[in-house]
C-alpha cells in the first residue's frame, strides 16, 4: 500500500475529533471564547441536546469584519503572538484549533460586530467551506450557532449518547464556568427552557446557591485566606463543605487552576486529606477550589481539552490547598445543628444572653476584666462587646447534666449543646497522646534477616533522595542496586507489616508531601483511645467529670468531631429552640 | 448406628479434638464433628481442612454407622450431662442423633456422614518415634518466634529437619529465631525437611500432655501431610511447600560480651518493664556492666514511657566481656524467658546493632536469637 498524504478535509476532520468529541465540547470551546472576549454576560441554547443546534451568544468585543474569515483558520487565533507567549497562558484559549475543528464538523452560523464597527458580519459556513458572508445587524458581540454536528462524520455521530446524557455534559461545562466566572452571568436554556443561570454579581457563594441549591450554598464555608502573602504565589480561594456535609464519591470536588476546570487527582486527593478523620468512612467533601498561580508556573498544553495541566512545582500546590482547606475546616466548621439544618449559625439575640446571665449568673468574662472593681454591677454588660467565641474553638459550655448516661447537655451562648461522651473523650485523649508521641523518641526495630524491596523507579529514586527522612523515622534501608533496597530495620510501630508494603507507602507519602507514617501513627494512637481510655456510653458521669470533659475539649485543635470523624456534639440554637416552641 | 459409651471418655475425647473444628467456616459440615464406629470403638473427628484430629474412644457398639453433629452444640451437651452411661442412636431418615444419659434425653439435628471429609490414619508399619516430653518441650520452645501474619507463608510454619539421629526445629519471624535439636531414639535412613504449621504443632503440644508411649511421626507418600500418631488418637496436618531460610547463617558466631543471669530474676524484670514499655513500643534497655575485683557484674533492665513513667530493674549477673547497652522487644525477651527451661541463661551481644543470642546454661541443644531495637530522634 502506497504511502499518500491526506487531503485538507480529512486530516482538517482527524484534527477536529480532538478537541470537538461531543456537544459539551462544542459549548466549552464556544462559552471559552466568549470569557476570553470579554463578554459579562454568556446566553448558550441547545436543541435535542446540542444535536440538532447549539447557539451561544455574548456580549464580548466582537470580530471585527476584516478578520471573520481568519478566525475560522487552523492555527488563527488573537490570544498568541510567538512561542514565548507560551509560558504565559492567561487566556483559555490559545491554540487557534476551536472554531476551525468545529466548522469542519458541523453547519456553523457565525454572526459578530466588534465594538467599533457600525455593522456586523455574517458568515456561513458548511463542513468547513464558506457558503454565505453578508453584512447583519447586530448588537456588539458574537453569536455563534452550530447545527448538524457530525454531519459529515458518521462515525462520531454514531458515538454520540442520549440526549439526556449529552445534556448533562454540557450542564456540567457551563456550571464549572459559571462558578470559575461567579463576576460573569451564565444562562442555560434546552429546548427553549431556561434551566440555569448564575447571577453574575460576583459573589461565588450565590453561584454555589444556583448550582447546588440554598441549603448546601449555605452552609459551605469560604476558605480562610493565608494571613502571609505566600512566597509561591500560589493563592486558595472557593467553598469548602463543613463536615456535617458530605458526599458519596469524589464527583462533588471541583478544581480550578487560574479559571481553567481542570482534573486532578492529586488535587482532589489534597482536598479529600484535609478532612482527614472529620468525614465518616467511605465519603467525600463538596468543595469548589480556585488555585491561582504565576501563568510561568504551570503548563495547560499537555490535553487537548486542556482539562489536565502540569504544575513546575506540584508539591507546593498540593500542600497549599491542603492546607488552606484544612485551616478553613478547623476555624470555620461550626457544630453540626440539630434537625433541619438551618441556613446559617445565627448569633444570639441579646435578650437571651442578658436573661440566661441573669438566671445563672454566668458571663463569658473577658481576660482584660479581672480586675473590675468590687462596686461595680456584674450584670452590666459594657455596651457594644458582642462575645464572639474564639475561633476554631468551642465556646465555653456550662455543663447541665447528663442525659441517658451517654450524652452531657450544656449551655453556651448560643443556645444548647448535647455532647457525645465517649465520641468527646475520644478526641480529647486523642490530640494528647498524639502529641505525646510526637515528643517521644523513635523505636526501631531490627530484623533478622535483611529483606530485599523492589520498588518502582519513582519509588525508589525517591527514597534514596530521602534517606535521612527514613532515618529519622525508624528505618534503616541501603540502596541495592537498581530499583532495589535493603531494608535492614523498621520503625517498631510498623514492624508487623509487610516491608515492602510499608516502603511503598512511605514512598507514596512522600511524593504527596506528607509526612510519612503520619497516618498510621493517628490510627495506632486512634486504635489506642478507643480500646481503653475512652470513657463508654452507659457510664454515669460526675458533675466534675463531665465539667473536666467539657474544659479538655474546648482545648481540642478540632473538638467537633471524633477521631473516626463521628461528630462530637450536636447544636439547638436559641432561635431553634424558640421556633419549636412556637414563641 | 447405635452406640454406648462413658460421659466421660466421650467429653474427653470430644475435647482433644474440639481445637480442630472450624467455627466460622463457609462449609457448614467442617463446624460439625464426625462420629462413627470403627472396629469396635466409637472414631472422633473433626478437621479445618489444614488440621485434622482422630481420636478412639472405647464403645459399645450394637449397630454399625456414621453421623456428623453440630461441634459447639454436642461439646456443651455432653459437658452438661452427668458422668454416666450415654447411649446414642441415629434416626436414619431424619439425620438426628438421639442420646440419652441418666434421665436426660436430647436429639440433635446431623449432616450426613458422607459430606464429611476423610482425615486421613496411618497406614502399615514405619515412622519416626519420638520422645513425647522432649518433643513436647521443643514444640514450646519453638512455635512462639513463628510468624503470625501471612504475608510470608513460610514463616508461619516450624521447619523440621531430620538428619541422622536427630530432629531439629526451628521457627523465625523476622525479628527473633529459635532453633531446638531433640535426639531421635533411632537413626532417619535419608534425611529430609518438612515444613509444620507452627499451629499443628502447638495443638500436638495440648493434646500430647498425657502421653506415655512415643509419638510416631509419619510422613505421607505425597509429601503434603504429616501425621503425628498417639495412643488413641491421631493428628494430621498439611504441610507448608517452599524453602525455609537458611537459619545456620543467621546465628552469630563469637559475641564480645557474654552475661549470665538468673533465669528467674531476669523474666520478673522483663515483666516489671512490660507495665511501662507496652506504651513505648515494647522497647526495653539492658546495661550490662562486667564486674570489677571489688564489685560484681550487674545488668540494669529498664523501660520508659512518655505518658506514664519509668522504671529499673538490677539482677546480678557474671559478665565475661564489654560493658554494653542494648535495647530488646520485651515480649520477645519474655517470650523467650519463659521458655528457657534452665536456672541461668547466658547473653551473647556483640554490639547494639547486631543480634543477641540467648541460650539455657548447661543445655546445648537450644539457641534464640533476638534482633535489638533502637531508639532515636
Amino acid at each position: 500500500m502506497s504511502i499518500r498524504v491526506l487531503p485538507e478535509e480529512v486530516a482538517s476532520q482527524i484534527a477536529a475529533g480532538e478537541v470537538v468529541e461531543r456537544p459539551s465540547s462544542v459549548v466549552k470551546e464556544l462559552v471559552e471564547n466568549a470569557i476570553d472576549a470579554g463578554a459579562h454576560d454568556v446566553r448558550v441554547e441547545t436543541r435535542a441536546g446540542g444535536k440538532r443546534s447549539i447557539r451561544v451568544t455574548d456580549d464580548g468585543c466582537g470580530v471585527p469584519a476584516a478578520e471573520v474569515e481568519l478566525a475560522f483558520h487552523r492555527h488563527s487565533t488573537s490570544k498568541l503572538t510567538t512561542a514565548d507567549d507560551l509560558a504565559r497562558i492567561t487566556t483559555l484559549g490559545f491554540r487557534g484549533e476551536a472554531l476551525a475543528s468545529i466548522a469542519a464538523v458541523s453547519r456553523v452560523t457565525f454572526v459578530t460586530r466588534a465594538v467599533d464597527e457600525p455593522v456586523g458580519t455574517l458568515l456561513r459556513l458548511e463542513g468547513g467551506r464558506v457558503i454565505t458572508r453578508q453584512e447583519s445587524g447586530r448588537p456588539p458581540g458574537t453569536a455563534v450557532t452550530v447545527e448538524d454536528l457530525f454531519f459529515n462524520v458518521p462515525a462520531r455521530r454514531k458515538f454520540l449518547r442520549s440526549e439526556r446524557t449529552e445534556r448533562r455534559h454540557i450542564d456540567g461545562w457551563l456550571t464549572r464556568y459559571a462558578l470559575a466566572y461567579p463576576a460573569l452571568r451564565f444562562t442555560l436554556a434546552h429546548d427553549g427552557r431556561v434551566v440555569f443561570q448564575s447571577p453574575g454579581n460576583d459573589r461565588l457563594r450565590d453561584v454555589l446557591i444556583a448550582v447546588y441549591g440554598l441549603e448546601v450554598g449555605a452552609a459551605v464555608l469560604e476558605i480562610v485566606p493565608d494571613d502571609q502573602q505566600p512566597v509561591s504565589g500560589i493563592r486558595v480561594t472557593g467553598f469548602v463543605s463543613p463536615p456535617s456535609l458530605h458526599r458519596a464519591n469524589r464527583g462533588y470536588i471541583t478544581l480550578f487552576v487560574n479559571g481553567r476546570w481542570v482534573q486532578d487527582v492529586r488535587l482532589t486527593y489534597a482536598v479529600i486529606q484535609a478532612y482527614h478523620t472529620l468525614l465518616p468512612s467511605g465519603r467525600y467533601p463538596l468543595a469548589v477550589v480556585m488555585v491561582r498561580l504565576p501563568p510561568e508556573e504551570v503548563d495547560v498544553n499537555v490535553h487537548p481539552a486542556k482539562a489536565e495541566v502540569r504544575f513546575r512545582d506540584s508539591d507546593a500546590v498540593f500542600r497549599a490547598v491542603q492546607k488552606a482547606v484544612r485551616r478553613t475546616l478547623l476555624e470555620r466548621s461550626p457544630v453540626p445543628i440539630a434537625a433541619r439544618p438551618l441556613a446559617a449559625w445565627p448569633a444570639p439575640s441579646a435578650q437571651w444572653r442578658e436573661r440566661r446571665e441573669r438566671l445563672t449568673g454566668l458571663k463569658p468574662r473577658p481576660a482584660g476584666e479581672q480586675l473590675r472593681l468590687r462596686g461595680e454591677r456584674p450584670d452590666v454588660e459594657a455596651p457594644g462587646r458582642v462575645f464572639t467565641p474564639p475561633a476554631g474553638k468551642l465556646p465555653p459550655l456550662r455543663v447541665v447534666g447528663q442525659l441517658g448516661a451517654t450524652y452531657i447537655v450544656a449551655e453556651g451562648p448560643e443556645g444548647m449543646y448535647l455532647i457525645d461522651q465517649h465520641a468527646a473523650h475520644e478526641r480529647v485523649l486523642f490530640e494528647r497522646l498524639l502529641a505525646e508521641r510526637e515528643q517521644a523518641e523513635v523505636a526501631s526495630q531490627a530484623l533478622l534477616e535483611p529483606v530485599p524491596v523492589e520498588l518502582t523507579p519513582e519509588a525508589a529514586s525517591l527514597l534514596e533522595e530521602h534517606l535521612d527522612v527514613l532515618g529519622s523515622l525508624g528505618f534503616r534501608v541501603e540502596p541495592f542496586g537498581g530499583m532495589t533496597m535493603l531494608v535492614r530495620a523498621l520503625p517498631a510501630i510498623v514492624a508487623e507489616t509487610d516491608p515492602a508494603r510499608v516502603l511503598e507507602d512511605v514512598a507514596a507519602a512522600l511524593s504527596a508531601g506528607n509526612v510519612p507514617l503520619a497516618d498510621t501513627v493517628e490510627e495506632a494512637v486512634a486504635r489506642q483511645v478507643c480500646k481503653r481510655a475512652a470513657v463508654k456510653a452507659g457510664q454515669i458521669l460526675a458533675q466534675e467529670e463531665m465539667e473536666k470533659l467539657v474544659r479538655a475539649l474546648e482545648q481540642c485543635a478540632s473538638p467537633r468531631t471524633c477521631p473516626h470523624g463521628r461528630p462530637t456534639m450536636i447544636h439547638l440554637s436559641v432561635e431553634q429552640l424558640a421556633r419549636e416552641f412556637g414563641r | 448406628m447405635k452406640v454406648s459409651c462413658l460421659q466421660e471418655n466421650l467429653a474427653k475425647g470430644l475435647s482433644i479434638i474440639g481445637r480442630a473444628v472450624s467455627p466460622r467456616s463457609t462449609l457448614p459440615v467442617l463446624g460439625n464433628v464426625l462420629l462413627a464406629t470403627d472396629a469396635g470403638r466409637l472414631k472422633l473427628s473433626a478437621t479445618n481442612l489444614e488440621i485434622g484430629i482422630n481420636c478412639w474412644i472405647g464403645a459399645k457398639v450394637e449397630d454399625e454407622g456414621a453421623i456428623t453433629v453440630p461441634a459447639r452444640t454436642f461439646i456443651d451437651l455432653v459437658n452438661a450431662l452427668p458422668p454416666e452411661r450415654v447411649d446414642m442412636e441415629l434416626i436414619v431418615r431424619t439425620q438426628t442423633l438421639n442420646l440419652r444419659a441418666g434421665r436426660s434425653e436430647a436429639n440433635i439435628k446431623g449432616i450426613d456422614a458422607q459430606e464429611f471429609p476423610i482425615v486421613p490414619v496411618p497406614e502399615g508399619e514405619g515412622g519416626i518415634p519420638v520422645e513425647p516430653d522432649v518433643l513436647r518441650t521443643a514444640i514450646s520452645q519453638v512455635t512462639f518466634a513463628a510468624a503470625t501474619d501471612e504475608s510470608r507463608p513460610i514463616l508461619t510454619g516450624v521447619l523440621a529437619k531430620f538428619e541422622d539421629a536427630q530432629l531439629t526445629l526451628a521457627a523465625a519471624d523476622g525479628f527473633r529465631l529459635s532453633v531446638r535439636t531433640v535426639s531421635l531414639p533411632q537413626s532417619v535412613s535419608d534425611p529430609f525437611n518438612i515444613i509444620i504449621p507452627a499451629r499443628a504443632l502447638v495443638e500436638l503440644g495440648r493434646i500430647s500432655g498425657e502421653q506415655k508411649e512415643p509419638i510416631v511421626i509419619i510422613i505421607t507418600p505425597t509429601r503434603n501431610q504429616v501425621l503425628f500418631q498417639l495412643t488413641d488418637v491421631v493428628l494430621v496436618s498439611q504441610l507448608i511447600d517452599g524453602n525455609f531460610p537458611d537459619y545456620r547463617q543467621i546465628i552469630p558466631r563469637d559475641y564480645t560480651t557474654h552475661t549470665v543471669v538468673d533465669t528467674a530474676a531476669f523474666l520478673k524484670a522483663c515483666k516489671t518493664a512490660l507495665i511501662f514499655a507496652r506504651d513505648a513500643a515494647h522497647i526495653t534497655r539492658l546495661h550490662i556492666k562486667p564486674g570489677t575485683e571489688l564489685a560484681p557484674g550487674s545488668m540494669l533492665v529498664s523501660a520508659t514511657s512518655a505518658e506514664t513513667g519509668d522504671d529499673v530493674s538490677e539482677l546480678d549477673a557474671s559478665i565475661e566481656g564489654d560493658e554494653i547497652e542494648i535495647a530488646f522487644n520485651v515480649k520477645y525477651l519474655i517470650d523467650v524467658l519463659s521458655v528457657v527451661g534452665t536456672p541461668q541463661v547466658a547473653l551473647d551481644t556483640t554490639t547494639p546493632s547486631s543480634p543477641g543470642v540467648i541460650r539455657p546454661v548447661g543445655d546445648l541443644n537450644f539457641t534464640h536469637v533476638i534482633m535489638p531495637m533502637h531508639l532515636g530522634r
